[in-house]
């Protein structure tokens, strides 16, 4: 491995981090379009800056990038405030008008900018390690490595500085205001942060894997775990790993690092999205299947306890009388002996005690209307469940 | 390059009439489609598409080595709807909200797409080139047989939305109602986003995957200004859509180095922000007008409550009063004054103010009255 591919690993990490962290609270405020609206919206302020600056990863035109993201936020709240529409049209109306000018900005001046689209959206990660900071005329390592660190370095000092007043104006606005935390404050902060990581991974990745590594990780890890610290550890883990993994996918295809990374980002959400122990898709289906069946027991169940008469309780009988197909006859049949509640004797089914117990119970949670009780006494009762 | 002459140039030359007849087709069928996105409050949807296309276009190319615009289309196409109902299953399925699934979706397919551009980029088929036009979209591109294909799908989208409006229209509104009606409101659904999809796909050749979201919401953003009615708004999104295509060509044809894209959208984003601005009903303008004659009326009305008190303490009501009494009170103007003494309320009488007896009953039952007249 040589140093460039050490170096560009390196950038490709830090960016991953830097934008795990505001994309967590971005995915958890349900404002994670705001970070596609700013990766785009910024493009103006990048060109200004290029004209004013001629140096893509100064410091100024970072600001004045940044400026602009912010400008896309208040524009939106201003649109959305007037009613006219709603919050994501306003949202929708914004970033391609800005994004435009910057386009046309471009286009107009194309003679003189060192600067097109394409790298502005896309991003070129492979050359960054050939653009050097030069101190005293000694190397200190590529411009964007500094870039990003440094901005990893002032979210991170900001995350731990304010992480319980993100946390609470987070998930419970309204006690955060009433705590003398400014709700605003702290939004428009999360705002500058988001926008000044946006504008400095931008010349490295480009703006869409912005997007991608601020919201694919954190959506991932929200599929994981409900607590925030975890939720953070797991992003900023996720993050890594597709920097690491995605650049060597790409290095074997000879193709766009940052469509790479994506692209592996993407991979680990589709293996969380199917196999999350709890909000994975196989995982709700299978639970969905389970309830079916658990609610088809019970009422199963409560017809036993309604009706005494041999006829009504034959097997025979039960199969035309609930109406159900054979298959799901039998898989009821079968839980419900296999957790002792009922007993079959000459082809007729009885209550067992247990049974009769659970029943009752459970008629008593129905006629009170405290069905989600059932979920807590299924607990107690259920040696198998559906 | 005066008006008339571009005209006739729109008439006689092949590429600009080409694209000008593109570019006005896309935005009617978009400003028509997109009417229904920004009802069903999926403005954004569009974007997403738009980016989810994107891989698409990348695997059509890989599969069948050529750049018929019309196979590309039909991987966006696929692509699109993939992405779309992956979003639909995320946000049904797990508890992530829409505008992360939203996103998810589209820069993870961009991010897809990406790769595979850059992959084909580097094999050695010459014909690869000119791939990246949907990223940015060149009308310039357009052929006549692009322009077909446009007209046919608006067509038949045109056929399907009267075929089907009253479902569209009622799913739109009430979708428990439309169920209740015995409705498949699965069907309908998904043949609005299909078409929507469809709406998204035509237009990448021309605007891009990045304004397309733009030419979807823009046009019909502006129309719902206008009015209350599902049809009119159609109607309107679909004229306005088509003029910022027309306008837009016609611009970025008279400038050196103008993208027609872009110009686009900005004609777009103006006639929105002229429809917020100057919309008689909903509009910023009127309204703050009718903000400021409110509080004049209010200020009125304290002017007359007040002058009523003084008056009260008279046994005459129309005793003359100093206006200099009215100063330390903050609510009258000379205007408003006036106002009153038209209403026949108040009679001036050099510096003096007597209210009538008109004037007086008003007044006193200013606050109990159920209706007021508008004064």
């Amino acid at each position: 491995m040589s140093s460039a591919q050490l170096e560009i690993q390196l950038i490709a990490c830090i960016v991953a981090v830097a934008c795990a962290i505001p994309g967590t609270f971005l995915v958890l405020r349900k404002m994670a379009m705001i970070s596609d609206a700013i990766s785009h919206s910024i493009l103006p302020g990048i060109v200004v800056g290029f004209f004013i600056t001629q140096d893509l990863n100064s410091p100024l035109l970072i600001l004045l990038a940044a400026l602009t993201g912010i400008i896309t936020v208040v524009l939106v709240e201003y649109i959305q405030k007037t009613g006219l529409v709603k919050e994501d049209t306003a949202i929708g109306l914004v970033f391609p008008a800005l994004f435009s000018i910057g386009v046309i900005l471009i286009a107009k001046n194309a003679n003189d900018v060192h600067l097109d689209v394409d790298a502005v959206l896309l991003g070129e990660l492979a050359f960054a390690p050939f653009d050097r900071l030069f101190i005293n005329g000694t190397d200190v390592g590529p411009k964007s490595l500094w870039v990003v660190g440094t901005i990893l370095l002032i979210t991170i000092t900001l995350l731990i500085l304010f992480f319980k007043e993100l946390k609470i104006s987070t998930f419970d606005k309204g006690l955060a205001a009433s705590l003398g935390l400014s709700p605003a404050i702290i939004h428009y902060g999360l705002m500058s942060v988001a926008s000044v990581t946006t504008v400095g991974a931008f010349d490295a990745v480009g703006a869409i894997l912005v997007v991608a590594l601020m919201i694919a990780p954190a959506a991932a890890a929200y599929l994981l775990t409900t607590d925030l610290k975890k939720m953070l550890a797991l992003a900023i883990s996720f993050g890594i790993f597709s920097a690491i993994l995605g650049y060597w996918v790409a290095h074997w295809l000879d193709a766009s690092i940052a469509g790479s990374i994506t692209t592996v980002l993407g991979f680990v959400f589709l293996m969380v999205y199917l196999f999350a122990p709890l909000k994975g898709i196989i995982a709700v289906m299978y639970r969905e299947k389970q309830q079916r069946t658990e609610v088809s027991l019970l009422t199963f169940l409560l017809h036993l306890k309604n009706h005494d008469e041999v006829e009504e309780r034959h097997v025979n009988h039960l199969n035309e009388h609930i109406n159900w197909q054979k298959v799901r006859a039998k898989t009821v049949l079968d839980l419900a002996l296999k957790n002792n509640m009922i007993l079959i004797e000459n082809n007729v089914v009885s209550l067992t005690k247990k049974g009769n117990d659970f029943t009752s119970k459970a008629i008593d949670y129905i006629i009170t209307n405290e069905d989600a009780q059932i979920e807590d006494m299924k607990d107690d009762f259920f040696l198998f469940r559906g | 390059m005066d008006i008339t002459e571009y005209i006739q140039l729109v008439f006689t030359d092949y590429t600009l009439r080409t694209i000008t007849l593109g570019t006005a087709i896309l935005g009617a069928v978009t400003g028509m489609l997109g009417s229904f996105a920004v009802l069903r409050k999926q403005s954004l949807l569009g974007d997403a598409i738009s980016h989810a296309a994107l891989p698409g276009i990348a695997i059509a190319f890989l599969i069948t080595g050529a750049k018929d615009s019309n196979t590309l289309l039909i991987g966006a196409l696929i692509s699109g709807l993939i992405g779309t109902f992956w979003i639909r299953g995320i946000v049904s399925k797990t508890h992530l909200k829409s505008d992360t699934a939203l996103g998810l979706i589209l820069s993870l397919f961009f991010g897809f797409g990406m790769l595979l551009l850059t992959f084909i980029q580097k094999q050695p088929n010459a014909n690869q080139a000119g791939l990246d036009k949907y990223l940015f979209g060149q009308a310039a591109t357009l052929v006549e047989s692009d322009v077909w294909t446009m007209a046919i799908v608006t067509g038949i989208c045109l056929i399907v939305m009267l075929t089907f409006w009253k479902e569209f229209k009622i799913l739109l509104f009430d979708k428990d109602y439309t169920k209740t009606l015995g409705f498949n409101t699965k069907i309908i659904d998904i043949l609005i986003t299909v078409f929507i999809v469809l709406a998204i796909v035509l237009g990448l050749q021309t605007v891009g995957v990045v304004l397309m979201s733009a030419m979807l919401l823009a046009p019909a953003a502006a129309a719902r200004q206008w009015t209350n009615s599902l049809s009119v708004m159609v109607f309107l999104a679909a004229i306005f859509g088509a003029s910022s295509g027309i306008l837009g060509t016609a611009i970025s044809a008279s400038q050196n180095n103008l993208s027609t894209g872009p110009v686009i959208v900005l004609v777009a984003a103006v006639f929105v922000a002229f429809s917020f601005i100057f919309s008689p009903s909903r509009g910023l303008l009127f309204r703050q007008i009718r903000f400021i004659k409110n509080r004049r009326d209010l200020e009125l009305h304290k002017t007359l409550t007040f002058m009523h008190h003084i008056a009260e303490t008279h046994e005459d009501i129309s005793h003359p009063h100093a206006i200099k009494l009215l100063n330390n009170f903050q609510g009258y103007t000379k205007n408003t004054l006036q106002k009153l003494v038209d209403k026949n309320y108040v009679q001036l009488n050099g510096n003096m103010w007597s209210l009538t007896k008109t004037g007086f009953e008003t007044a006193a039952n200013l606050y109990t009255k159920q209706s007021t007249k508008d004064e």
